[in-house]
């Protein structure tokens, strides 16, 4: 017997994790203004768990690589004549999970599989998905110390970064598979769907704290992690879905901040300013 | 002037986006210490050239040099300035993190700035007058204080040549003062400046020679020579109405 045989003592591993990795990504997600790139990338993953599932290989990688395939599609679809960035994303969103749903209805006897999946169970996790979480936090952290400079300039100003001679579609590439990895790690803990939330909502809420990107990496973090521990403990006390209770708790705290500083702003200045 | 040593030359130079040519046949020199006014109606091709000077467009035909070599190669040595309202101004980044952006080519990939940068960073802020809002969120700042903010950038990077993309759009009368001031003493200390703008006088008061662009050039050189009412007419296609001391009045463009 290990501590990692505990199932509780994992869900709180892998918590402690997801809430690091959707926070560190999300700002960055956040700043980008990638929140719907992010479900788009939730959704469109689906198809390549689903092939990864008929083949019986690992459902992770399968949902990866096909994150990966999606982002260059993206990429190459939003240079087409007259498209944008939010155009591609929403065809991969539903041309993604179209596939997936196509696959899936082809198949008899996994949907149930399938639905869990899509919904996540953090209490669920093995020690193999817990390893999973620590290399992507880890790899995550790692990129981000060492190109965080270069990936920001090229968030902030695209132009700019290229005028320097920074390779802007590589860093643009980088940052969208730092994506791709988050949302396959946290996907076990919450699902397909939900889990964009410990993604967007951690990093928006820190947002409304503080203006200082170097704050709000730790911010956001310690959000993602609070978040994802009270999930675990109200799914296990009150015996309700974890993924669902952790996505509701990241949506409680942000509204709960957003009202407080709304109210401290409002008291703060006479004559309110666009938010 | 001439006999300074060159640091940009175009000959016959042709810039396409894929296969839609932008511009055709431009010819014009500049030298260390001038500055070139790049005047057009919208859409004539600017901002189009200044990205080819920067090697992001690409020359079809004919040959742009800057500071003797490609204009990818002269990146190194070449700080562009945008359109500060090109730029998110929700973005959590702090008035100096946008300058010290101008130093990364020189702190290079996997580095952190060091205190010789952060030096640079105060110095070029000095000289754009705003070192007292160093800490604030680059998007508190007025649109000219942040177009300021984006020339101490370039300033930061200790350019031999500046680009400027219409600098002095919606701009107030202290910040336009203010980017006068800093480019006038980066011309002193040598550098060339290309800006683009719409602004006769500016063009009159800042700049040296002046290009006049409208998808094909229509004057290149000293600018007494070259801004006058007939030229302008057939650079704006015949809407340019009025000129009236410095200013060009256009109906349509």
């Amino acid at each position: 017997m290990t501590w990692l045989d505990s199932t509780v003592h994992r869900a709180l591993v892998e918590a402690v994790l997801v809430g690091v990795l959707g926070g560190v990504t999300g700002v960055f997600v956040v700043a980008r203004r990638l929140p719907f790139f992010t479900m788009a990338l939730t959704h469109a993953t689906f198809p390549g768990i689903v092939v990864a599932a008929m083949l019986g290989v690992n459902l992770y990688l399968g949902g990866g690589l096909f994150g990966l395939l999606v982002v260059a599609a993206v990429l190459v679809f939003s240079r087409g004549r007259g498209q944008d960035f939010t155009t591609a994303t929403g065809i991969a969103l539903s041309g993604g999970f179209g596939l997936g749903v196509v696959l899936v209805s082809s198949q008899d006897g996994f949907t149930r599989d399938l639905a869990a999946y899509t919904v996540g169970d953090v209490l669920a996790v093995s020690t193999g998905d817990l390893a999973a979480t620590v290399a992507v936090t880890v790899g995550v952290l790692l990129l981000l110390a060492l190109v965080g400079k270069e990936l920001l300039l090229a968030a902030f100003d695209p132009v700019g970064a290229a005028a320097l001679g920074l390779p802007t579609v590589l860093l643009d590439f980088a940052l969208l598979a730092v994506v791709v990895v988050t949302v396959v790690a946290t996907v076990p803990a919450l699902g397909t769907i939900l889990a964009v939330a410990l993604i967007v909502g951690p990093a928006a809420t820190a947002r409304l704290l503080s203006d200082r990107i170097a704050l709000l990496f730790p911010i956001a973090a310690a959000i993602g992690v609070a978040c994802a521990l009270a999930g675990v403990w109200v799914s296990t006390v009150w015996n309700v879905a974890t993924g669902a209770s952790i996505a509701l708790l990241v949506g409680l705290v942000f509204g709960a901040v957003f009202l407080a500083t709304a109210l401290r702003g409002r008291t703060r200045r006479a004559v309110p300013v666009r938010a | 002037m001439s006999e300074r040593a060159p640091t940009l030359v175009i000959d016959r130079a042709s810039v396409a986006y894929g296969d839609v040519p932008v511009l055709e046949e431009l010819d014009g020199v500049v030298h260390e210490g001038e500055a070139v006014a790049l005047i057009g109606p919208n859409g004539a091709g600017k901002s189009t050239l200044i990205k080819a000077l920067l090697g992001l467009v690409p020359v079809v035909r004919g040959r742009i040099e800057v500071l003797g070599t490609t204009p990818a190669q002269a990146r190194r040595d070449v700080a562009y300035v945008p359109q500060a309202d090109t730029l998110d101004p929700d973005f959590p980044v702090s008035v100096e993190q946008v300058v010290m952006m101008g130093r990364y080519r020189r702190i290079g990939w996997l580095r952190r700035p060091s205190a010789a940068d952060r030096a640079e960073v105060a110095g070029a802020l000095e000289r754009v007058g705003l070192a007292a809002r160093a800490r604030d969120r680059f998007g508190t700042l007025s649109g000219g204080q942040r177009q300021r903010v984006l020339l101490a950038r370039a300033i930061a990077a200790g350019p031999r040549m500046l680009l400027l993309d219409e600098p002095f759009n919606g701009v107030d009368a202290v910040s336009q003062h203010a980017l006068l001031e800093a480019i006038g003493s980066l011309k002193e200390q040598g550098a060339s400046v290309v800006v683009s703008t719409h602004d006769l006088a500016i063009a009159h008061l800042a700049c040296d020679e002046v290009c006049l662009l409208n998808r094909h050039q229509f004057g290149f050189g000293p600018t007494g020579d070259v801004l006058t009412p007939e030229r302008l007419r057939a650079t704006y296609g015949g809407h340019a109405l009025e000129l009236r001391g410095d200013r060009v009045i256009v109906t349509q463009t």
